[in-house]
């Protein structure tokens, strides 16, 4: 029992979590067999029957019964649940669609009344809603703290669960790129969809193979950047927003220094040793030319085709895309793309070396 | 407005300097044009203004805030090496005693807002939320703050308290610390 | 028996025939086609619907009902809102004081429960409607607009949500909205931390400070406070109830005008 929790307790740390949950996703657009009923019945089983077994623990239980975090239960289960069953779907029309039938949605195309076909599911839905909700009201008063106190910030102190995503954002990139440009990104991103994504395929039934680059690039965006990082802000983020393990206790004295370091720092005094350049421009030079690098060269380098960039660099080849939609579309689409893409890489880099700052300016709150 | 009006008045010269083109029954004629574009460039002038008065609607023009300045007490009241904490419930300031003198550091967390906390044990202010370390100093050093945490005006009252001053704001990074009235020195 | 069941019956059918009830409901039960055909005509509320729809599309297992479900949430908390409203007082001194009385001091003290708890719900059944639209691939032409009113929605529902975090006015509220409307200090040229805004200087004076930035705008003050409070509660229950419901009617319009529930060609 006790190795099992700590086995958990690691497997929760940021690295790993975040490295297990990516690699899995990844593999499970792979192996797609692996959305099937069987499998779902399994999954659900074992992880309802470890995490509410793991209310017996304490610490478990204290974090996961508050009653602001019994939504993140819902949505754990219900992400969950809705992911299977729309791969599952996919997965499905995709088997009828080799063999040469048509998909679920192009059956039963003729229409039907409203009333009472329509009506009634949705009184139906409104009905058991609606009993659900006051039954929920009933049993679970809800959270009323101290009164305000501008003096003192609880530690931790949390925003509310659905922006905890940005909040982890936060960690990595000062506020003007974590709290305004990136949510705008998100924003423009999301409407621009519909004006990026060209393919005429899979249009109103569900399908994976059919939209590979799509589903993989939306369901990395939404389950893991965004629905993961808020359940581990909720569930994971303790005092001094310190990292715990779901059956770890929330020790408020508990130290982990970290030392912040930036690219200026690695390149001048520990490359070079020599003290940091007092011309702001030059210190950071290294850090301009990347970040120039990876906004404004790495998406012409990506259009090119792939024999004409050199062989260890051919696998970011995009051409194809390049190709298919067109130089505006395409642009907008892989800046968009590597947008989403920087914040991953921050984090590793974060946990890997520390690194604070690819480029700092403090004195003009120009911190990337 | 004048100008307005001498903008379409050139804006239809243009035109006439052209070419005449070869108008078809669905094109707008000049004379309807000078009068369509000073009817948007008026339209666009009323919204734009329409909408810049309810921007500044947003902002008041009296703000109701409590005083900014203090005094603390005397300079003999405060410890050296120790974070005096009194004044951060009503005055959001802790005041430092080092070897050389005191200085008032501002208890708002430069990330975003929280108020750290002063862990004696571990000599530094930690932020509870997003785990911003700070120096006694002010300095940052860990988590996420960008900069140091701000210093206030502190100088002698003239009953010898100490004075402090929280409408004058001193940063580090912008070599402000340097100013004498950032820092109360003490023989 | 008999006789009660026919004295029911009569007394129905005089109600259903009476002039008052007609003028109400301009169709009869609805078990003709022609009823079904009316009730959807005459009926403003149902008149969201189409009178006919493929039967695929209205499936649970393709739509999730989610859309539908995230509505109905809208229209609960609109509704418990405003009974809330007649207890609430937005001020520093009584907002806190009249959250603990809807629990104590009033009858049926689950009002504020239902109110926060669908709020919770409403926001993972935008998201799970997003999430449903998009992965069958409804955005794709002709909806691309209407998915773009429904990114609009997903804020505006994460700002009402957000607005109404600030109301208990508790440690939970006041944190949560100082380090959220601290973020718009950051905003570049438009706020005092953000990158760029030092630029804008006359001479000395710095035009962005922090009484005139967009964090202000926000607050009503330079930290959260009593103008904050005043400022989120009419936004929470009036500006961004109304936007909502404007871009509601045109999702729900372009829905039908756009082919109805999507489907393969």
């Amino acid at each position: 029992m006790e190795f099992f929790k700590n086995a958990v307790n690691w497997a929760s740390g940021p690295t790993v979590l975040f490295t297990l949950s990516t690699v899995g996703l990844l593999l499970s657009f792979k192996y797609t067999q692996i959305w099937s009923k069987k499998v779902a019945y399994i999954f659900f089983a074992v992880f309802a029957l470890v995490y509410f077994t793991s209310m017996l623990d304490p610490n478990f239980y204290l974090i996961v019964a508050k009653p602001d975090n019994v939504p993140i239960t819902f949505v754990l289960f219900l992400v969950a649940f809705f992911t299977w069953y729309a791969m599952y779907q996919g997965v499905e029309n995709d088997k009828r669609i080799e063999a040469g039938e048509d998909v679920l949605e192009k059956q039963e195309q003729e229409k039907v009344w409203v009333w009472p076909d329509l009506v009634y599911t949705e009184l139906l839905c409104m009905v058991i809603l609606g009993v659900g909700l006051m039954v929920w009201s009933i049993l679970l008063p809800a959270p009323l703290e101290q009164p305000a106190n501008p003096a003192d910030s609880p530690n931790p102190s949390k925003a509310p669960w659905y922006f905890l995503g940005l909040q982890e954002m936060l960690v990595y990139y000062d506020p003007w790129l974590a709290g305004v440009v990136f949510p705008t990104l998100i924003i423009v991103g999301l409407m621009a969809i519909p004006y990026i994504d060209t393919n005429p395929k899979g249009n109103g039934y569900f399908t994976f193979k059919e939209r590979k680059a799509e589903i993989a690039i939306f369901l990395y965006g939404f389950l893991v950047l965004w629905v993961l990082l808020v359940i581990s802000g909720t569930f994971l983020r303790g005092p001094n927003w310190n990292f715990f393990g779901p059956y770890e206790y929330w020790d408020q004295h508990r130290i982990e220094p970290l030392l912040n370091v930036h690219v200026s720092d690695f390149f001048w005094v520990r490359g070079l040793g020599r003290p940091l350049p007092s011309n702001p421009i030059v210190r950071e030079f290294l850090g301009i030319i990347l970040v120039l690098f990876y906004v404004g060269v790495l998406p012409v380098l990506m259009a090119r085709p792939r024999e004409k960039l050199p062989k260890f660099l051919q696998w970011i080849s995009l051409n194809k895309y390049f190709q298919k939609m067109g130089p505006a579309r395409y642009y907008l689409g892989v800046i968009l793309f590597l947008a989403m893409l920087s914040l991953p890489i921050k984090m590793y880099l974060r946990w890997a070396f520390n690194l604070k700052y690819v480029v700092a300016f403090p004195e003009i709150f120009f911190n990337i | 407005m004048a100008q307005e009006e001498k903008k379409a008045a050139t804006d239809g010269a243009d035109k006439a300097a052209k070419p005449a083109a070869k108008k078809k029954g669905k094109d707008v004629s000049r004379r309807e044009f000078n009068w369509l574009a000073l009817g948007w460039t008026f339209f666009a002038a009323a919204t734009a203004a329409g909408l810049g008065a309810m921007g500044r609607f947003m902002f008041p023009n009296v703000l109701t805030e409590p005083p900014s300045s203090f005094k603390a007490g005397l300079p003999s009241d405060f410890a050296i090496g120790v974070v005096d904490t009194r004044f951060k419930e009503a005055y959001q300031v802790w005041i430092v005693r080092n070897e050389e003198g005191i200085y008032a550091l501002s208890t708002i967390c430069t990330h975003l807002g929280c108020t750290p906390n002063w862990l004696s044990a571990e000599s530094k202010f930690k932020c509870p939320c997003h785990g911003s370390g700070f120096y006694m100093s002010g300095i940052n050093f860990e988590g996420p703050a960008p900069r140091p945490l701000e210093r206030h005006r502190i100088v002698l009252a003239e009953d010898g308290q100490v004075l402090v001053d929280k409408s004058r704001i001193y940063k580090q990074e912008a070599g402000q610390w340097s100013d004498p009235e950032s820092f109360l020195t003490l023989a | 028996m008999e006789k009660v069941w026919s004295a029911i019956s009569g007394a129905w059918d005089a109600t259903t025939e009476s002039q008052v009830w007609k003028s109400v409901f301009r169709h009869g039960a609805v078990t003709s086609n022609r009823n079904r055909v009316l009730v959807m005509m005459s009926n403003v509320f149902l008149h969201l619907h189409p009178v006919k729809s493929r039967k695929a599309g209205i499936k649970l297992r393709y739509t999730w009902c989610m859309g539908g479900i995230t509505f109905f949430l809208f229209l609960v908390l609109t509704f418990t809102g405003l009974l809330l409203m007649f207890y609430y007082r937005p001020t520093v001194q009584y907002a806190y004081s009249d959250i603990i009385d809807l629990g104590e001091h009033v009858p049926l003290g689950v009002m504020r429960e239902l109110h926060r708890w669908g709020a919770h719900a409403m926001v993972i059944t935008v998201w799970l409607h997003m999430f449903r639209v998009f992965m069958t691939g409804s955005y794709k032409p002709p909806r691309e607009f209407n998915w773009g009113i429904g990114v609009i929605l997903l804020v505006l529902t994460l700002l009402l949500s957000f607005t109404g975090y600030l109301l208990p006015w508790d440690q939970l509220a006041i944190w949560a909205i100082t380090v959220g409307s601290n973020m718009a200090r950051a905003t570049p040229l438009l706020g005092t931390e953000g990158p760029l805004t030092a630029a804008l200087k006359l001479g000395e004076i710095n035009l962005v400070n922090s009484g005139n930035d967009a964090r202000f705008a926000l607050l009503g003050a330079r930290s959260v406070g009593e103008n904050t409070l005043l400022r989120f509660y009419v936004l929470h229950c009036v500006g961004l109830p109304l936007a909502a419901a404007v871009l509601m009617a045109v999702h729900f319009w372009r829905v039908r005008k756009d082919g109805g529930i999507s489907g393969p060609m």
